[in-house]
């Protein structure tokens, strides 16, 4: 029982030091937001801020459009998450509660376009949104975020296990299909729900690629986009670009963090075989 | 009545409809479009304006950039899917049987999974400077990080399997955990020990996942431009330049879709064959329970 003990013992002293060499990263680029501008870069180097500032949070705050780039970044994963839990329960409940012609064929057919990479659509999809004259607006950056079929398919799955009983009482007692979807299903579906905006949120706060594309003045650039625009590659002033980068991580891994167990859960969802 | 029923056999598609026009608008008829137009040459404006068959793809596959676009996604593709799955399932079970400390690793472990692509890169921009950056000081060493056209390549696939290892590890922890305990027992009894057990018992049992996290880290991996574009530009010496990024130059900076289009539709092929091969794997060595 006591080797046993001490092996526990160890293997948490292991894996707390795994935990820390994980997190190094985000604890250095937390710890040289705090730096003054010469510790940041010195031999030999410092780990912890030899002397605590909170200048370049100050310069990031004032000095540069980041206040800008996080409201850009919170209306287009707000309006995105919305969009995906409205479409996506919309969706599944028509795929779990109904039976209509086509509906496997349709199933299938959703499920195909996690097939297709969305890089690989790019080409075709900032053709389009040129041509239409969206970019350079919300509309524009939410406009391939708007629907997953990842959602769809955990929503699907969430909703089939939903007692027919119930339902049936339901229908039987006059309750039409809005007033299922909106005062039976929707309200006792909230957890998984919650997962699914949680996810979302984190997916599209952390896009990148689209959001660069079709964005090219300073205003509508979301945090991700802007935070590589604080410095150009030459240039060492990397204290106030820290302060940046915490205050863009801050949102989703705090988020991550608390909610843990659901978000897991949403980006599982596309892992579970049926 | 008969409108009724009527509106009982329209109304199932009123609910998909929404979401199958995106569906329509932004993903199938933008695939079958890229199809299509990869066999024209296309304006600056995305229009057709002449039928050259396979030309686009001899063109670009003769332009030594997109070659040495390819090998460098091949390569990426190489360094970081195997590492970080190997990494995240270690650590998997490391933190397989719940102790007092758990919950501090197992979120330690995984919140690279909260990152973004290009926050992650600030970050290991700043570690990577290579005269008094933390790395080259902390190790004494005077490696050009990302200038050097050998090393520019590995210092951005670490940074992927970094991000990637927290992923792989969470999906590992729950494959690991679900391994059934009379499973597990069972094999005790017969005196399995700690290797044997590894191998013949949680190694076969977590191959569905693992099987799941290759297949999308493959296509997630082989589209990867992010870290490109925030740190090095493609260079030096066109030595990161990726698929992805050659695509991005080209429609970005001149509105090539002549190139463009094919392009994509190689990146596409290539995802889709190593999926494919993955499948092929599947069949051969993956068991469900």
């Amino acid at each position: 029982m006591r080797k046993n003990a001490k092996w526990s013992l160890l293997l948490q002293a292991v894996c707390l030091f795994l935990a820390f060499l994980m997190l190094f990263p985000i604890l250095y680029a937390v710890s040289v937001s705090f730096m003054e501008q010469k510790a940041v870069l010195s031999s030999p180097p410092h780990f912890l801020p030899p002397k605590v500032t909170f200048e370049n949070y100050m310069t990031a705050l004032t000095r540069t459009t980041l206040g800008r780039y996080m409201i850009n970044s919170a209306i287009v994963a707000l309006v995105c998450s919305f969009s995906r839990v409205i479409l996506a329960t919309m969706t599944s409940f028509a795929f779990a509660f109904m039976e209509f012609k086509g509906k496997r064929v349709l199933f299938l057919l959703a499920l195909s376009t996690m097939m297709i990479p969305p890089d690989v659509l790019i080409v075709s999809n900032f053709a389009t949104i040129s041509r239409i004259g969206l970019v350079n607006t919300y509309a524009g950056i939410c406009s391939v975020f708007l629907v997953s079929a990842s959602n769809i398919f955990m929503l699907r799955q969430h909703f089939l296990t939903f007692s027919r009983s119930l339902q049936e009482a339901a229908y039987i007692d006059g309750c039409g299909n809005l007033r299922f979807f909106f005062s039976i299903l929707l309200p006792t579906s909230r957890p998984v729900i919650t997962t699914v905006f949680l996810s979302s949120f984190v997916s599209v706060w952390n896009q990148y690629v689209w959001p660069m594309l079709v964005t090219n003045r300073n205003e509508l650039r979301t945090i991700q986009v802007g935070i590589t625009m604080l410095k150009d590659r030459e240039s060492s002033v990397f204290g106030p670009v820290m302060a940046g980068v915490v205050i863009a991580l801050v949102p989703t891994v705090l988020l991550f963090v608390i909610f843990q167990k659901n978000i897991v859960a949403g980006m599982m969802s596309g892992a579970v075989k049926e | 009545m008969k409108r009724k029923l009527w509106k009982k056999m329209i109304e199932p598609y009123l609910w998909l409809l929404p979401a199958f026009v995106l569906f329509a608008v932004f993903t199938f008829i933008p695939f079958v479009q890229t199809i299509y137009k990869s066999f024209f040459i296309v304006d600056t404006l995305g229009q057709l304006r002449r039928f050259v068959g396979l030309e686009n793809y001899t063109y670009i596959l003769g332009d030594q950039v997109f070659v040495k676009a390819i090998v460098n996604t091949l390569w990426y593709v190489v360094l970081t899917v195997p590492i970080s799955k190997i990494l995240g399932t270690v650590l998997a079970f490391l933190a397989n049987r719940r102790r007092t400390t758990s919950f501090i690793y197992e979120t330690a472990f995984s919140v690279p999974m909260a990152m973004a692509s290009s926050v992650t890169a600030m970050i290991f921009q700043l570690l990577y400077v290579p005269s008094l950056g933390f790395i080259n000081g902390f190790f004494g060493l005077d490696i050009q990080w990302l200038n050097d056209p050998k090393i520019a390549m590995i210092s951005i696939a670490v940074i992927q399997i970094w991000l990637s290892t927290g992923y792989a590890f969470i999906f590992m922890l729950s494959a690991v955990r679900s391994v059934p305990d009379d499973v597990v027992e069972s094999a005790r009894m017969d005196g399995a020990g700690p290797v044997r057990m590894l191998l013949r018992i949680y190694l076969p049992l977590t191959t569905p996942t693992m099987f799941y996290l290759i297949i999308t880290d493959l296509s997630y991996s082989m589209m990867m431009m992010s870290f490109v574009s925030v740190l090095t530009g493609g260079g030096p010496q066109n030595a990161t330049v990726t698929i992805m990024y050659y695509i991005f130059q080209q429609i970005s900076a001149t509105g090539n879709y002549t190139n463009a289009n094919p392009a994509a539709m190689i990146a596409f092929l290539m995802t889709f064959a190593a999926t494919l091969l993955g499948f092929f794997w599947e069949k051969k060595g993956v068991h469900y329970q």
